[in-house]
């Protein structure tokens, strides 16, 4: 210590002139620009932004990537889901108060309150056999269901409805990905990250007749001679006199219906589930 | 494009900036920041840039190159703290660190520079470029800076940044040495060495000491 105090005396000493002089004049070297201005662009590349907001789950808190929202779910506090934002993507989450941020989040509460809003999501971390799921799950439209096994068909793996129930569990953006518009093959509603509750309180304010869906998941019509899914739009305009509900497909088409091509029930989904899972 | 030049720089930016931690005093921001507070980030750009920029542009000499080192220094440090655990960023002492990965970006500043320069054969240092930074300085002021980071620019790199550190940044020596890398003593003759110098390419220190 004294050793290094002695040095320093004696440089300043030494080179006082000099040495005061870069002091002196350090604190008017500035940035040009405005520093709020700086320091949010330093912030918005560095970061990624959260807001929180509305939605019919209670109060969301969502995580924004430069490329859309990338994580959407509850949490006690908004530290709780930033650390579990960092933990899975590996970026910060600082408060999204930029105007990019704003708009965003106000047309994630518009498409939250049920408007036609498009939300644009990041989904760069996800598998392509995940994303594939998702993008099928996104366009399942409000009001409507679909089966497990419909959502594997249609992401091009017919068999493997079991792992879409996994992407399902695991869907980063939960609402913004309507995950709880997919059911099981009977019709009955399942599991839910939030609670199989919450996703029955959830279909029924968006207008799916939770009951009626579970012991029929088909619905056909002997007037045009076609099966769709029971919450298909064609399907609801079917008249109450005219409504035969099947359990599967197969059995509507061994009935002689042939299935809708609005919402293309899946011919061979002869609900795996319970089949399968030996329960 | 250049990102397979982030690695090495990680790998430096861990050695040592921990250890030391219980003789320092304790920094409520790296808590924050580990925690997930998300007002803490803001807060660790706002702290620091200003001094991270000054930095900078003593080593450079160039303002729009400081305002980039500074930005490129944050969006690393903030990725390399995302894959840091809580316990390890907590630990961290923050100044010092930023101070090591702005000299890590400058370095690669240079580097590309020399390439440059030795491509195309331009002279060194045209002077037009300070004027942009120094806008804010009053005349006489402003002219002795000038002529001071022009001086600065003819010290070696490594007297350049231990004076930098030193006298900019009043960082100690016990700093200057966690953020270089070089030894406290080897430092400590470097900031001697770079200062007689300055005060040779000045003219005599008394003409500037006289103020």
């Amino acid at each position: 210590m004294n050793y290094e105090e002695s040095q320093r005396v004696g440089e300043e000493t030494g080179d006082g002139g000099v040495a005061d002089l870069l002091r002196e004049s350090a604190p008017s070297l500035t940035p040009r620009e405005d520093p709020n201005r700086l320091v949010e662009r330093i912030v918005a590349r560095g970061t990624d932004r959260m807001f929180s907001c509305d939605s019919p789950l209670g109060e969301i808190y969502v995580g924004v990537s430069d490329r859309g929202a990338r994580l959407v779910g509850r949490a006690d506090s908004p530290e709780q889901f930033a650390l579990r934002y960092r933990e899975r993507f590996g970026r910060f989450l600082s408060w999204g108060t930029d105007a990019r941020t704003r708009r965003l989040a106000e047309r994630t509460a518009a498409a939250l309150a049920g408007q036609k809003t498009d939300v644009s999501v990041d989904l760069s971390e996800t598998t392509s056999f995940q994303r594939r799921v998702l993008e099928v799950v996104m366009r399942i439209p409000r009001g409507e269901v679909r089966p497990y096994g419909w959502v594997a068909r249609e992401a091009g793996s017919p068999k493997a409805s079991r792992a879409v129930g996994s992407v399902m569990a695991n869907n980063p953006v939960p609402l913004l990905i309507p995950c709880h518009r997919v059911v099981r093959n009977d019709g009955t509603t399942g599991r839910y990250a939030f609670g199989a509750d919450e996703k029955v309180g959830l279909l029924e304010a968006e207008g799916v007749s939770v009951g009626e869906l579970a012991g029929s998941p088909y619905l056909a019509t002997p007037t045009t001679g076609i099966v769709c899914h029971t919450t298909c739009r064609t399907a609801r305009r079917i008249r109450p006199e005219n409504r035969r509900p099947f359990r599967s497909v197969k059995e509507a088409t061994a009935a002689g219906y042939r299935p809708c091509q609005v919402c293309r029930p899946a011919v061979d989904a002869a609900i795996p589930e319970h089949g399968a899972a030996g329960r | 494009m250049k990102r397979y030049e982030l690695l090495p720089c990680y790998i430096s930016v861990e050695t040592g900036f921990e250890s030391a931690n219980d003789m320092r005093s304790f920094d409520p921001l790296a808590h924050r920041l580990a925690d997930g507070d998300l007002d803490a980030p803001r807060e660790l750009v706002e702290r620091h840039h200003a001094e991270l920029y000054r930095y900078a542009l003593a080593l450079l000499r160039d303002a729009s190159s400081a305002e980039d080192i500074v930005q490129e220094a944050f969006e690393r440090a903030f990725a390399a703290l995302g894959k840091y655990p809580e316990d390890r960023i907590k630990a961290l002492s923050l100044r010092p660190w930023l101070y090591r990965i702005a000299l890590n970006v400058v370095r690669n500043t240079w580097r590309e520079r020399r390439r440059e320069v030795t491509v195309a054969e331009t002279p060194e240092g045209t002077d037009g470029r300070l004027g942009v930074a120094l806008g804010s300085a009053p005349g006489s002021a402003r002219e002795t800076w000038l002529d001071t980071l022009g001086a600065l620019e003819r010290l070696s790199e490594r007297q350049r940044v231990a004076v930098a550190l030193r006298y900019f940044e009043d960082l100690p020596y016990a700093e200057i040495a966690e953020v270089t890398g070089w030894p406290e003593n080897t430092c400590k003759t470097l900031v001697r060495r770079g200062i007689g110098r300055l005060g040779v390419l000045l003219g005599e220190p008394d003409g500037i000491g006289g103020r």
